[in-house]
């Protein structure tokens, strides 16, 4: 099952044995994060339908009179056969909608304040791993951006994105991929967005061109937006490539609280002007709720 | 070399040093701590933030006082710090050495000799001459050399006494008899005597007077006492202050006559006190042969206690003719003699042909004529042989025939018919005195009460030898008591009744003092001088200062009363005296004595030896500080969050679970007998190559595995056997891999392993090299293994036969490969009247399980597994070398049934015979 997606991911150039090994590796960790995105799946699609419209699609809407224009073959008898009147049974309007996923891979993502928290890439993963899975269950298609996975429906998507998900990217702070975005599609954004900032601005103008409208997650470890620091300190960057050193860390505390909250003004700016919802999660919080706002900030405005 | 605070310091000035910490102290508070490194992803908001102050932490003070401490120490150990330094002292001039040299000085003898060798070089080196004075036996001053008095000092030993007022005015003559000044070193026992002061205060007046004391209580054991059947041991020591104890044995010749300790007892003085008592009860028989005290591990003549006849109690056997009549005990002739001996003997009553087997030390044959033929031979080899047989007269004696005409064994004299009666109602005459005793007589000195008086007696014979025999007469010259030698022993005849009939003399005190004289009772208190009035006593052994009892041939005899009373001196050495059969013990310390500390005016300093000892502290304090300097490399990384300790733990924890995880593998779960003997344990002689024992151990588990599968055996994980510390006996099975380089076990391990082949054990050897060699060929590992099993007690062997038991113990096998297939197994040879039954493919083979079996397969490696059971290296190829193993683990099923079952496969001989019994 992972022999597909360990060939597409351009590693088919691997002896046979050591493909094998890998995959077997690969795999090794992937049920647990398909699990639990399935399992948190499964809690959110309680009580939620359909599209509330009719349209095509295999489920019942309703039944009307025959209008002018209906074709014969439409006309439900068994429904018409109980008066004068002829009816025509409408279904639910079901139609895929395309979904381009963007998990930041970077270094900066690979960071927990304690044991007990996950990290940030691990939350990031699991939860568009868990809107991925319940899209897909909704009919939608689900891919990558980037061309890395083509937007595709069926369970086997589910595979193949979590296969990709266990690849790291060695860059720092990853720039949102941007390439290979169909046009009028949903989109999907999970980061720290502590990165530069106009790579994020290129990218969803780039979008917003397109015609795509979509959400940000922003995921932060809980010591991010709280700054629990004090003393001398030498905070150090991804990758060891940013550092600065503060005597008194706790006087910092303030200023960068601020600054945090002008990069999300700007990121709400940012997101207002292209269409965009912006998200926050907290790696602290429990991941239901974060999945259950994505899952709401995804159908929204449809 | 400068005193502070009694540490010396060898240069003093290097603590000037110490003046620096306080700076050390606002240098150390200012230093900010290292950094703590945190990864911090958004530290890209932090960018170009400026701090507003510049914090500079302060460290934390234990650190700080970690480091002063640290510095502090290293600067006190370089400037040579010594405990307990050697103080020279000069002086110039005649020098005096004053020796107590008694008994109390014994114990430190060594040391006194050392320290005076030291003040003799020492004096040698400043050109002082030298003089000697021994307290004990003072002479007059020389003042020689220093080396000359070092050449005399090895034959100078301390005296078993200490210096009595008359040597010590003899001392004193000696020092006013020298002119001019000296100085004086004066090394004391720690024992006080009559006088010292006189000679402080001479000696002051020379020169100035340094005192060596060692400061260590002086024991001295005093003589034991024997109380309710108890020995009570007393003892005294000069100084008390700290609780101590001491061990007392009792010496005395054993059967054999060979001397050793009979008994032993703790003397424990308490903190406060200066004397002591241990009791010791011992049975008559130990008691009787301790011939001294010793307190353990102390060489001196005050440790030691002697004994003499004071411990003993004489078993004494009283024989009357009459027979008991409980109306008339004042008139029992036994009587008075109940009553003088009871005290202080132990009284023996009965037949004679009962008491004498007994060997009583004492007879008393009261009024007794005549004996049956065959108790008076046993009588007189008795007497013969050491016994001191006491008749006394009487009526019967009177009337009898007995010694009339000739001089019969076991009277003293011949009597004559009747006796006679004075100063009774129908005769003349005054009841008569006794005479004073004579000067040969064992009665000299007694003192005779007036109204002792005898009114009847028997008549001694006139005889030539009369005269010599007897040793107590009346006023009238008739005899009292005579007395013969026999053999080695003697008879002693009281011309009178034991009871008061025919004297008053057993009413007197006289009686009992003159049955003590012939040592037929033996006192129970001390004798006091006017006991021993005119007895003379010679010395048998005499004590020297160190305890050791030596001959005393040469010396004179002493007076009774000079000997309990005179003190110890070179006429009066402590010892033991004997006069006649008695014997008198002298020891160094009498009854009461007291073991009296020295006293010293406050003018004269004393030193103890033990204070010489140098103890150089620096080493200690410079490594102190070095230590002190690694924690607060430690605890300074601690502070700057650049060490955890938490991880360090992790990591050491890691590196042990790495450790530990391969000596899991090696499966050594089992090491008490318990447990070994719990379950049957394969075993395999470790041959201290790794490799080869792990290969072992693997087969071994592989092999238990094989067994657990499909037989009954469920052996436990297998043991890796040491031949030189391991029980064998647990293990019934021993695979022995040779290897070239392995050691020759040691005999004792050879003696183990031929008990252990006796008892049914049996060795796998395994040469391993089948592939290069048959197993006795020259192989390097065949060499090696008949050197191996040249000690051993194996059988002779035989190429493994076609019909062994081996062959069928479980599979019927007739190959057996491991690693290699075919090598020749060597087994016990079958014995050469084997014969092969009619109609069975094998022979009728005795009993037994072969003890050793020898191959060169390579078995364990066949057989080897790892946890998953996989095996663990390649047998043969393909197909077939999957079958060769199957084989390999066959032979070892086999081998394993045979060894634990022993040969009753073979008993299928018997099939024919059981079936033709069974009527089939």
């Amino acid at each position: 099952m992972s022999q597909p997606a360990s060939s597409r991911n351009g590693i088919a150039d691997i002896p046979a044995g050591q493909l094998r090994t890998r995959a077997e590796e690969a795999a090794s960790v992937l049920p647990p994060l398909l699990v639990q995105a399935q399992q948190l799946a499964g809690a959110v699609l309680l009580g939620e339908h359909g599209r509330r419209r009719s349209g095509v699609g295999d489920d019942f809407w309703q039944y009307r009179p025959v209008q002018q224009g209906d074709s014969r073959r439409m006309i439900d008898h068994r429904r018409s056969a109980r008066g004068d009147q002829q009816f025509v049974r409408e279904r639910e309007w079901q139609i895929a909608q395309t979904v381009h996923l963007w998990v930041d891979q970077g270094q900066s993502m690979r960071f927990a304040s304690d044991t007990n928290l996950p990290r940030k890439i691990d939350r990031a993963r699991l939860l568009s791993l868990a809107a991925a899975v319940l899209m897909i269950r909704g009919g939608e298609r689900v891919g990558l951006t980037g061309g890395q996975l083509p937007p595709r429906r069926g369970n086997m998507q589910v595979l193949r994105m979590a296969q990709h998900f266990t690849d790291d990217d060695d860059t720092p702070y990853a720039p949102p991929e941007h390439r290979a975005l169909i046009p009028h599609a949903r989109a999907l954004f999970v980061s720290d967005f502590l990165g530069p900032f106009e790579e994020l601005e290129i990218a969803l103008t780039k979008a917003a061109d397109r015609g795509l409208r979509g959400v940000l997650l922003q995921v932060l470890d809980p010591s991010e937006e709280q700054f629990p620091f004090a003393g001398r300190t030498r905070f150090e960057g991804p990758g060891n490539g940013v550092t600065h050193e503060t005597l008194k860390a706790s006087a910092l505390r303030e200023r960068y609280l601020e600054r945090l909250a002008e990069r999300r003004d700007a990121l709400e700016r940012l997101c207002r002007a292209a269409g965009w919802t912006l998200g926050l999660h907290h790696t602290g919080d429990s991941a239901q709720s974060g999945l259950l706002w994505l899952y709401h900030a995804l159908e929204r405005r449809q | 070399m400068t005193m502070i605070a009694g540490i010396g310091f060898a240069s003093p000035w290097l603590l000037l040093g110490l003046l620096v910490l306080p700076i050390l102290w606002l240098l150390l508070r200012a230093i900010p701590p290292a950094p703590k490194r945190q990864p911090f992803p958004a530290v890209t908001l932090l960018l170009g933030l400026k701090d507003d102050e510049s914090l500079s932490d302060r460290t934390p003070w234990w650190l700080l006082l970690l480091r002063m401490l640290a510095v502090a120490a290293a600067i006190i150990g370089l400037s040579g710090p010594v405990l307990n330094p050697v103080q020279e002292h000069g002086g110039s001039g005649p020098l005096l050495i004053v020796m107590d040299s008694g008994w109390g000085g014994a114990p430190n003898w060594e040391q006194n000799r050392a320290q005076i060798e030291a003040e003799l070089s020492e004096a040698g080196r400043a050109g002082r001459p030298v003089a000697m004075l021994r307290l004990t036996a003072p002479e007059p001053l020389q003042f020689l050399a220093a080396a000359q008095w070092t050449r005399q000092l090895a034959g100078m030993t301390p005296a078993p006494w200490v210096a009595a007022p008359a040597q010590v005015a003899t001392a004193l003559d000696v020092i006013s008899e020298t002119d001019g000044g000296f100085d004086t070193l004066w090394l004391s026992d720690g024992v006080e005597m009559q006088g010292r002061s006189d000679l402080v205060t001479a000696l002051a007046e020379r020169g100035e007077i340094d005192v060596y004391e060692s400061g260590a209580p002086v024991i001295g054991l005093l003589p034991a006492t024997y109380e309710d059947g108890l020995i009570v041991l007393h003892a005294a020591r000069s100084t008390a202050g700290l609780a101590q104890e001491a061990t007392v044995q009792a010496l005395g010749p054993d059967p054999s006559g060979t001397e050793r300790a009979l008994a032993s007892a703790t003397l424990e003085f308490d903190a406060a006190a200066h004397h002591t008592e241990a009791q010791l009860a011992l049975p008559m028989e130990l008691r009787v042969r301790i011939s001294r005290f010793e307190i353990l591990n102390t060489r001196s003549a005050g440790a030691v206690s002697l004994t003499d006849d004071r411990l003993r109690r004489r078993e004494v056997a009283l024989i009357s003719a009459q027979s008991s009549d409980e109306g008339l005990a004042l008139l029992s002739p036994l009587h008075y003699l109940r009553q003088a001996l009871e005290p202080t003997a132990e009284l023996l009553e009965g037949a004679l042909s009962d008491l004498l087997p007994a060997n009583p030390d004492v007879v008393v044959l009261a009024d007794v004529a005549r004996l049956a033929p065959a108790q008076e031979k046993a009588l007189i080899d008795w007497v013969d042989q050491g016994g001191l047989l006491l008749r006394f007269a009487g009526p019967r004696l009177a009337a009898s025939d007995t010694a009339r005409d000739t001089e019969e064994p076991l009277m003293p004299v011949r009597l004559r018919i009747g006796g006679r009666s004075i100063g009774g109602a129908m005769s003349w005459g005054e009841p008569k005195a006794l005479a004073p005793f004579g000067e040969g007589s064992p009665f000299y000195g007694l003192e005779i009460p007036q109204e002792v008086t005898v009114s009847s007696q028997v008549m001694a014979q006139p005889d030539p030898e009369l005269a010599s025999r007897v040793v107590a007469e009346l006023s009238d010259g008739t005899p009292l008591v005579t007395r013969k030698p026999l053999g080695q022993g003697q008879v002693i005849l009281f011309h009178v009744t034991a009871n008061a009939e025919w004297s008053t003399l057993p009413l007197s005190g006289l009686f009992v003092e003159m049955l003590e004289r012939l040592a037929v009772s033996s006192a129970a208190k001390p004798p006091v001088a006017a006991d021993l009035e005119g007895t003379t006593w010679q010395a048998a052994e005499v004590l020297d200062g160190f305890g050791r009892l030596t001959d005393a041939d040469t010396l004179a005899g002493v007076a009774g009363p000079d000997l309990v009373d005179a003190p110890s001196g070179p006429e009066l050495q402590p010892g033991l005296y004997t006069s006649g059969s008695r014997a008198y013990a002298r020891n160094v310390l009498r009854e009461g004595d007291d073991v009296l500390p020295t006293s010293w005016p406050a003018s004269v300093p004393v030193m103890t030896y033990e204070g010489a000892d140098e103890r150089p502290l620096g080493g200690l304090l410079l490594g102190a500080a070095l230590v002190m300097l690694a924690l607060d490399i430690a605890a300074a990384l601690l502070v700057s969050g650049l060490w955890s300790p938490a991880r360090t733990a992790a990591i050491f924890l890691m590196s042990g679970l790495m450790l530990g995880v391969p000596q899991e593998m090696l499966a050594q779960p089992a090491t008490t007998p318990t447990d070994l003997t719990a379950e049957l344990t394969l075993a395999h002689v470790l041959t201290g190559d790794a490799k080869t024992d792990r290969i072992t151990s693997e087969g071994l588990q592989g092999l238990s595995n094989v067994l657990t599968l499909r037989t009954s055996i469920e052996p436990a994980p297998p043991y890796g056997v040491d031949l030189e510390t391991d029980e064998l006996a647990f293990f019934p099975f021993l695979y022995w891999p040779v290897t070239e380089g392995q050691p020759l076990p040691s005999s004792n391990a050879y003696a183990k392993l031929n008990a252990y082949l006796r008892t049914g054990g049996m060795i796998l050897f395994d040469t391993r090299d089948a592939d290069l060699a048959q197993a006795g060929a020259t192989s390097n590992a065949a060499r090696r293994l008949q050197q191996l099993a040249l000690p051993l007690d194996i059988p002779p062997l035989e190429p493994l036969p076609a019909d062994h038991v081996l062959t069928r113990a479980f599979y019927l096998l007739q190959d057996f490969p491991g690693r290699h297939p075919r090598g020749q197994i060597w087994v016990e040879a079958a014995p050469e009247d084997a014969e092969q039954v009619e109609g069975l493919p094998f022979r009728n083979l005795n009993d037994g399980v072969t003890p050793v079996v020898i191959g060169g397969n390579d078995w364990a490696a066949a057989w080897a597994v790892d946890q998953d059971n996989a095996p663990l290296y390649p047998v043969g190829r393909g197909f077939a070398g999957e079958r060769q193993r199957e084989l390999a683990r066959r032979f070892g099923v086999n081998l394993l049934m045979h060894v634990l079952t022993g040969n009753y496969k073979s008993d299928q001989v018997h099939v024919p015979a059981l079936l033709d019994r069974l009527g089939q």
